[in-house]
């Protein structure tokens, strides 16, 4: 298992570099720069010469990459040239926020996923089933700043239960994890109810039908534990999945996190911030795959085997 | 046990009293859009300020809406006659939230740290500063320099703490921020929020305050919310008592909720449509009058903008007296007068309406920046200009991505954008050729435009000159017709039930001066 995990955290390395020069190549070809920001009214075109060099922004890009990547392989990500802080402290200060929103979300879309796919397969073609597909299929395609925005009015605006905005209190918490894990559920419903369904066609089923073992414990016991290897690979992708796609969420339920320091950055092109902002990204996904994959070789030996024999 | 209970009640009752009291104390304020955003509360050294920045400092002078200048620290100030020398005395007894002293050495040592910052441009024209006495400071400048006061009244010229902002360096303004306002910085999330408390020892509101001591609300909260949705539906549900500044699509919305009240005030934003003048059809002066005349302002101030502010016939807001040109050069829209230009100009209207010239159809282009309101329009200009045989083609560009478009320099034609500013000087900033792409997207290169840019920009000496060459100098501008003015909107901030505005708001925008008078409603 610790051969396995070793193979696939080196197996990291290079997605990392790859993903580290996108990022940085995508942010420095969009037009416009950060400087626009800092430019004032009366200023010289003399003066914006002066803070094109004073920030780098004259070099080769291949230079002010390697730079950048220099100082983030020591976990410097630079300082954020419009906001004028240390890219690292403002992502700790926002991380926190991203990683409730995301873990709230990511165990409210893994429960209810997971008891409504066993349900939906279980009870297959009832009007049950058809139901949650229907469910599943509207919560896949709801565009989530739409959801977010339906969850205000009805919740915050029409029966004021939970608060329309920000993070001050506990109960801020619940419409913006709503509004993501509504997606997710409909994923983890999906994969759970289809990876049921094939398992259950199987033979061991079969036999254990015929020695007459109860419903339910083939359900749980037996169908739902192989089952669970696709939905683990899914967990593993929404766990970076949550963080990136809280983005337009944060923004639109006014809470600090991640993805509101994101387009803070995008909007003032502040090239260090949106690049510290991204990789982070980058690496909750790499690392969320990685758990899925960990998680899915400790539920299935042949797995290991497998990997362990290459 | 009746007793008792009635005991209960009574401390019940009265803790729900002292709860409702503590809250009427407190208010919560909603700051969206281009308010959002701020990295600090440094005035030096920020680019970008919020609302909250003039409730933590003080400035030496503030500006009152009819562009006036009125004492905040300064008590008066006088200028030499060769403009050379400025004279400020300061108010006595002021203290920082630290309990430090105001006094002389303040501005001595404020005006230099200005050196080497985005902000410098404000103190270019000071050479030095000499303590006169405790009270009295004067400035000895490299050359006169008319618009000084204004550059004082600007957000970025508030003083800061001495002693604070030398400990704190880069986190002055983050952390803490020290002045001598009517309230104190109690915390600041950047991006999120700003909590601020009453100064009980304030007094040095200038006059544009009714109140002349420490603010009615015990404690300010200052929201940031981007989503201008999510901002007015904090206010509609209670959870903001007031929206600083309104979008303008949200107008009709809030005039039409009767759960909250609006009050507005002159604008400092023109929104307008830049000709870039080194491109055809555009090089022509007289497509670009046609062009100019084509626009429907009061169309536009009616359909998009459901009445609220004003039509824009010049390239300033109206308050300021350079706006106020010779009558000939306003631009207005006059659908005739474009037909019979463009007739002149050779473009004859074909088939199909669009005009040609040798076989050349009038087809421009027409960027617009993402966002419903400039998308919208861009739509509106579209037709009138069609209306009188332009075919304009909409780009939607990026707003991050538009300026750098613009620095390309010939692949814009016609433009729609806004500014916001309440100095004459804007002028110099859109329509100087050094600044040609970007800020000066209508690439204008005059020479006689250039000449009249350097009397009106270097050559005043007093502020009634500065006003006489601005006002030259922006009436050649708009003789040569780089632009189409369009609308001036107003400022507007909504409020909810919890709140009492003062009867008339004061400043150029919402800030202390009018701040401190507002008064929680029980």
């Amino acid at each position: 298992m610790l051969r396995f995990a070793i193979r696939r955290l080196a197996m990291l390395v290079p997605v990392f570099l790859a993903v580290s020069l996108v990022i940085f190549m995508i942010i420095h070809l969009v037009p416009g720069d950060p400087l626009e920001h800092l430019i004032q009214v009366g200023s010289s075109p003399e003066q914006r010469a002066q803070m094109i060099a004073r920030y780098g922004l004259d070099q080769p890009l291949l230079v002010q990459y390697g730079r950048w990547l220099a100082k983030v392989v020591t976990g410097d990500f630079g300082d954020a040239i419009v906001m004028r802080q240390p890219v690292s402290q403002l992502i700790a200060e926002n991380m926190p926020h991203s990683l409730a929103l995301g873990g709230t979300a990511l165990f409210f879309s893994t429960v209810v996923g997971i008891v409504t796919g066993v349900l939906a397969a279980s009870f297959r073609d009832s009007l049950f089933d058809q139901a949650v597909m229907g469910f599943i299929l509207l919560g896949s395609t709801l565009p989530s700043f739409w959801l977010a925005l339906l969850m205000i009015l009805m919740f915050a605006v029409q029966f004021e239960w939970f608060p329309v905005s920000g993070a001050r209190t506990w109960d801020a918490l619940v419409l913006p994890a709503l509004t993501i894990g509504i997606g997710g559920t409909a994923l983890i419903a999906r994969v759970t109810r289809a990876a049921m369904v094939e398992i259950s066609q199987r033979d061991f089923v079969r036999v254990l039908q015929a020695k007459g073992v109860p419903f339910w414990r083939i359900q749980l016991r037996h169908i739902l534990q192989q089952a669970m290897l696709p939905v683990m690979t899914i967990l593993g992708l929404r766990i970076g999945w949550i963080l990136g796609g809280a983005v337009t969420v944060e923004y639109v339920f006014a809470r600090p996190g991640l993805g509101s320091l994101l387009i803070t950055g995008l909007g003032q092109r502040d090239y260090p911030l949106v690049q510290g902002c991204l990789l982070m990204l980058a690496i909750a996904v790499m690392l969320g795959t990685l758990i899925g994959d960990l998680a899915q070789a400790a539920l299935d030996p042949r797995l290991r085997e497998a990997m362990g024999a290459r | 046990m009746k007793t008792m209970m009635k005991g209960s009640l009574l401390a019940l009752g009265l803790s729900a009293l002292a709860a409702s009291t503590a809250l009427a104390q407190e208010a919560t304020f909603v700051m969206t859009a281009r308010l959002v955003g701020a990295p600090t509360y440094n005035p030096i050294k920020a680019t970008k300020l919020n609302t909250a920045t003039t409730l933590i400092f003080d400035r030496l002078v503030v500006q009152d809406a009819d562009q006036s200048f009125h004492g905040q620290l300064a008590t008066s100030w006088e200028s030499s006659p060769d403009g050379m020398l400025w004279t400020f005395k300061l108010k006595p007894g002021v203290k920082f939230h630290n309990g430090e002293p105001f006094n002389a050495k303040t501005i001595e040592w404020w005006v230099p740290q200005f050196k080497g910052t985005e902000n410098a441009f404000t103190v270019e024209a000071i050479e030095k500063v000499e303590v006169v006495d405790d009270l009295t400071v004067r400035f000895h400048m490299k050359h006169p320099d008319p618009n000084l006061l204004f550059n004082l009244a600007s957000s970025f010229m508030c003083v800061p703490e001495p002693k604070s902002y030398e400990a704190l360096g880069d986190k002055f303004g983050v952390t803490e921020a020290i002045g001598t306002g009517p309230y104190k910085m109690q915390q600041f999330t950047v991006g999120q929020q700003t909590v601020l408390v009453r100064n009980d020892d304030y007094k040095s509101a200038s006059d544009l305050s009714k109140n002349q001591g420490p603010a009615k609300f015990k404690k300010l909260t200052f929201r940031e919310i981007g989503e201008e949705s999510t901002a007015y539906l904090e206010l509609k549900t209670g959870g903001a008592d007031v929206l600083v500044n309104v979008p303008t699509d949200f107008l009709p919305r809030i005039q039409a909720d009767k759960a909250v009240k609006l009050v507005t005030i002159p604008g400092n934003e023109v929104v307008y449509m830049p000709i870039n003048t080194s491109v055809e059809p555009f090089t022509d002066i007289k497509v670009r009058e046609a062009t100019a005349f084509a626009v429907n302002q009061k169309e536009i101030l009616t359909s998009l903008y459901g009445g609220n502010g004003e039509t824009a016939e010049t390239f300033l807001i109206s308050s300021l007296r350079e706006s106020q040109v010779d009558p000939k050069y306003k631009i207005s829209y006059d659908p005739e007068r474009s037909k019979k230009v463009f007739d002149a100009a050779g473009w004859k209207p074909g088939a199909d309406g669009i005009r040609v010239k040798d076989g050349k159809r009038l087809e421009v282009k027409l960027w617009a920046q993402n966002g419903t309101e400039f998308k919208r329009l861009a739509e509106i200009v579209q037709a009138q200009l069609k209306a009188v045989g332009m075919q304009a083609d909409i780009s939607i560009v990026d707003a991050g991505s538009i300026n750098a478009q613009y620095r390309k320099k010939t692949e814009h034609q016609l433009a729609v954008r806004a500014y916001q500013w309440t100095n004459a000087d804007i002028v110099d900033w859109f329509f100087a050729a050094k600044r040609a792409g970007y800020p000066n997207v209508s690439m204008f290169n005059d020479p006689e435009a250039e000449k009249l840019n350097d009397i009106a920009m270097n050559k005043s000496k007093t502020w009634d000159e500065r006003v006489a060459n601005f006002t030259k100098y922006h009436e050649y501008v708009l003789s040569q017709y780089p632009f189409a003015p369009i609308y001036q909107p107003v400022q507007s901030l909504a409020y909810g039930k919890r709140v009492v505005m003062p009867e008339k708001i004061r400043g150029i925008g919402f800030s202390s001066q009018s701040m401190i008078d507002i008064a929680p409603a029980n």
